[in-house]
């Protein structure tokens, strides 16, 4: 059974030697290369644009503006997949710096580089804001019209009686956590080549969502479904900066614009930062609690920092909701959810998208309220925990939680209760630190398959769920050939391209071998009944007195009466049979109250670590960190166990250096890898081990996040363990550490 | 017009006659279509972009073109192929080793090149090497068992 074992990647033979292509790489006849020029101002009036000397210059071909959209038979101005609040290009205002102006299309790239020197435009500056709190003031400008006070978003939970939970307490501690905005950098940049020829419109992106590519250009340029084609080859790293829809708009503009021929655009590293954005948040979270550690209330505001333009953040911001309070049994819970425009690049998922920002508030406020209780942070949040059948503050019954048993992996393996940690050595203090999360996934959605067996006995596997090196494409075929008994050489896979494969909502929130996994499933169960049915006339016997079993149809009374699957579609005079999926979920909450079903099932994760601080440099060296998922059931554990390593790793970036680093005026300071430092070889902790918890259910639940989150109150909290210092603000710097330490200091 | 500019490439004599100021990177990506050798940075931080210059790994997007006439110059298809894969390129195979695979020709070369220049390199050391090549998906424990498997096989690195 292909199930349960660590086979290698699909691909893993082009990836070691390189020949794997992405969108970055595709070479059509005739391609054009695009260039981006991009407003110097956060907020400004458009007073006038002279593209001439552009348009004048040897091989260029054309230069697009918001000028040449809008009117009958062009594509339209705006677009957004919750709200059509961003320009394709600026028209008449700009409202961050980076946003696009306007965009040459030329022979060569250094051309079209060149070209967006020759271009003129005149800007009438306008007041900006760039601080979500300052934008609720009156004296803050109006980013869009008709959104009082630039809140965009206001999502609200109520459950229990607040006033009673919070009286009903011994203590009550109020703390606020911030965030900072940080960036996914993936190593391969946004890129996408598109044409747009005699009506019909085709993409090659880097995208984790084709179908919501494809809807969203369907819309913009009046085209039907069929006039839209998305595909989309594998990603070099996605971790939610390519999800939904991010630059495909803008060059398929282009391409319309130039007609037939096909136009490419590859981000730099530079424009990758003000492309996309994780959301900056501030995070403010009032728990009561009994002496003995019970959690009798729980009151958190949540003010996220949308951008300049709606983007994902109403979903998302609706989703940090849900995602704020933790996984634990809290009689009564207030959340308020806000997003707020601001002057900024537009912010959306970020791997463990908005849990990242919320559990560093959650998991580092219930060290802080164990402190204050003088009880043990393991044992208060083993009071708390969510279980089976609980019900959680959306009023939903959970189900499948293990999140007890994600966290007693990491701490048993850590020795939280069986050793001590190493006694302090010179400027070296030694501290242990734990946490958990919980997160929804998307609470509706679709997944679409259709399985094809030929009469060479090979399957085939359509899909659009992405392969961005999470394995997705490994781990389906495996699905593919349990459900199928097949062997796993024999299947096929053909990826996402919305010609020719069925529906998906999105390769995101660690849904696709969840989703896409029971689909597989649903499609070979009506694949083998098909196969039966043809069988009959040949094995005489009706379709319900057969089986299916090892590539071979059989009659269950005389197995040796056989037929392989080739044989089945030969003898039926076809050439293939093949059979559909589909694995939908329908989920919501009330708007007013956050009451309902959130998610069908909850991604749950722990950590826990041991680290050194030295008090005189605030310098932090993780020496050994336990990561735990619960993945239901295990498709691939090496790959599995790569996920789980890959999180935390992926995770120590926001919590020890990235942020991206606004000035004055909103401009990208450190837009390079040189001063955005993402966690090498020589972050990796000294020991990473990783491990899933697993049920005897048959669910595949998604890993792709689940131990991120945990990484930074972790680690936090080993701190404040290390030295009684509590470091509310990321990331975890050593200029923050040690200026922690001397304040500490100071006040004593 | 420039004069050409000869290197040796993944063994083979190439002469050629652009601007010797021209980025390696784009010399060996867009002009000679070697697509493994990949821009991450563009700042040497990464190591996307990593090539072997006589032997020595280094980032292709910090050398001028005109800076490697007459030296030996290797890519990953001067490593293995997919009909004949490297040992280095199996151990990462067998060691889950990658994931999106941007970063796994650049981590392949200096790996092959940190075996050849410090075979019995210890853990701390292996960590200080690997430090200049970027895996943002998180593969670095695996890149490790591979690294010390390599070491305690019968792999050779000198061939």
């Amino acid at each position: 059974m292909a199930v349960g074992q660590s086979i290698p990647m699909r691909d893993a033979v082009a990836r070691v030697t390189g020949t794997l292509a992405y969108a970055g790489d595709i070479q059509l006849p005739e391609m054009a290369y695009a260039r981006v020029l991009r407003s110097p101002h956060a907020h400004a009036r458009i007073t006038g644009i002279d593209t001439r000397a552009a348009e004048a210059m040897p091989g260029v071909l054309t230069v697009l503006t918001g000028a040449d959209l809008g009117q009958q038979g062009a594509p339209a101005r705006n677009y957004g997949i919750s709200r059509a609040d961003q320009p394709v290009v600026a028209y008449d205002r700009v409202r961050f710096i980076g946003e696009p102006v306007a965009l040459v299309a030329a022979e060569r790239p250094e051309i079209a580089e060149a070209a967006l020197q020759q271009i003129q435009v005149s800007y009438e500056p306008l007041p900006a804001v760039f601080d979500p709190f300052v934008a609720q003031t009156a004296a803050a400008p109006e980013l869009h019209a008709n959104v009082a006070a630039n809140r965009l978003i206001h999502a609200k939970l109520r459950h229990g009686d607040i006033v009673a939970g919070f009286a009903a307490a011994d203590i009550i501690v109020e703390e606020t956590f911030t965030s900072p905005a940080a960036h996914t950098v993936p190593l391969e940049t946004h890129s996408l080549a598109a044409q747009y020829r005699d009506g019909q419109l085709t993409c090659w992106t880097g995208a984790q969502a084709p179908y919501q590519v494809h809807k969203l250009l369907g819309d913009l340029f009046g085209l039907r479904g069929d006039q839209v084609r998305v595909i989309v080859g594998p990603l070099g790293g996605g971790y939610g900066g390519k999800g939904h829809v991010r630059i495909e708009p803008l060059v398929a503009a282009l391409a319309w614009k130039v007609g037939g021929r096909p136009v490419k655009l590859t981000l730099s590293r530079a424009e990758e930062f003000v492309t996309v954005t994780k959301h900056a948040a501030s995070i403010t979270i009032k728990s009561g609690a009994t002496r003995d550690g019970r959690l009798t209330a729980r009151q958190v505001t949540m003010t996220w920092n949308i951008g300049a333009y709606a983007d994902s953040s109403p979903l998302l911001v609706s989703s940090g909701m849900v995602r704020g309070v933790g996984p634990y049994r809290i009689p009564a819970v207030h959340v308020d959810s806000y997003g707020i425009y601001t002057n900024l690049p537009s912010a959306a998922a970020f791997r463990g998208a908005m849990s990242s920002q919320s559990t560093w508030a959650y998991e580092s406020h219930i060290d802080t309220i164990a402190h204050r209780l003088g009880l043990d942070p393991l044992h208060v949040r083993k009071v708390n925990l969510l279980r089976s059948h609980d019900h959680f503050c959306t009023g939903e019954e959970v189900h499948d939680m293990h999140v007890v048993e994600c966290l007693e992996a990491c701490t048993e393996r850590l020795g939280w209760q069986q050793s001590a940690k190493p006694t302090a050595e010179g400027a070296l203090r030694y501290g242990r630190g734990m946490a958990v999360m919980m997160k929804s996934t998307q609470a509706t959605s679709r997944s679409e398959t259709r399985l094809s067996l030929n009469d060479q006995g090979r399957l085939t596997i359509y899909t659009s769920s992405v392969e961005m090196g999470q394995g997705a494409h490994t781990a389906l075929s495996q699905i593919a050939a349990t459900a199928m008994d097949i062997a796993i050489e024999r299947i096929d896979l053909v990826g996402p391209d919305t010609a020719r494969t069925p529906f998906d909502t999105s390769t995101s929130a660690a849904r696709s071998t969840t989703m896409m996994g029971e689909a597989i499933h649903q499609a070979a169960d009506l694949l083998k009944q098909k196969l039966c049915t043809s069988a009959e006339a040949w094995l005489e016997r009706p379709a319900a007195e057969l089986g299916v079993a090892d590539g071979v149809v059989y009659a269950i009374d005389a197995p040796h009466e056989r037929l392989t699957f080739a044989e089945v579609v030969r003898r039926a005079g076809l050439t293939e049979i093949s059979a559909t999926g589909t694995a939908a979920t329908k989920h919501g909450l009330d708007p007013e109250t956050g009451q309902g079903v959130a998610t069908p099932h909850w991604h749950q994760g722990a950590g826990a670590c041991e680290i050194a601080v030295d008090i005189e440099t605030g310098k932090m060296k993780v020496l050994r960190y336990e990561a735990a998922s619960f993945a239901g059931r295990v498709v691939n554990p090496a790959l599995a166990n790569l996920q789980n390593d890959g999180n935390v790793i992926y995770g120590l970036g926001p919590a020890i250096s990235e942020q991206i680093l606004f000035d004055d005026h909103g401009r990208v300071l450190n837009d390079n890898l040189s001063d955005y430092l993402i966690p090498s070889f020589m972050d990796l902790p000294g020991q990473l081990r990783s491990s899933c918890v697993e049920d005897d259910g048959h669910v595949y639940h998604g890993i792709g996040e689940m131990t991120l989150p945990p990484v930074a109150p972790a680690l936090a909290n080993a701190i404040f363990d290390a030295t009684g210092v509590r470091i509310r603000d990321l990331p975890l710097t050593p200029e923050r550490v040690l200026r922690a330490l001397t304040e500490e200091m100071s006040h004593e | 017009m420039n004069e050409p500019i000869t290197m040796q490439l993944n063994g083979t004599t190439i002469s050629w006659s652009g601007s010797p100021q021209r980025r390696l990177l784009d010399l060996l990506r867009d002009d000679l279509g070697l697509q493994s050798v990949r821009e991450g940075c563009g700042v040497g931080m990464c190591g996307a972009c990593t090539v072997q210059v006589d032997g020595q790994a280094i980032s292709s997007c910090l050398l001028l073109t005109g800076q490697v006439a007459g030296r030996q110059v290797r890519t990953i298809e001067g490593i293995g192929t997919p009909e004949s894969l490297h040992p280095v390129q199996q151990a990462f195979i067998d060691h889950a080793a990658f994931q999106c695979g941007y970063c796994t020709p650049g981590f392949i070369l200096t790996v092959e090149a940190l075996l050849r220049e410090i075979p019995a390199a210890d853990e701390a050391t292996i960590r200080e090497y690997l430090s200049g090549n970027l895996c943002r998906c998180g593969s670095y424990n695996n890149i490790l068992a591979a690294v010390k498997a390599l070491q305690s096989g019968n792999y050779s690195p000198l061939g």
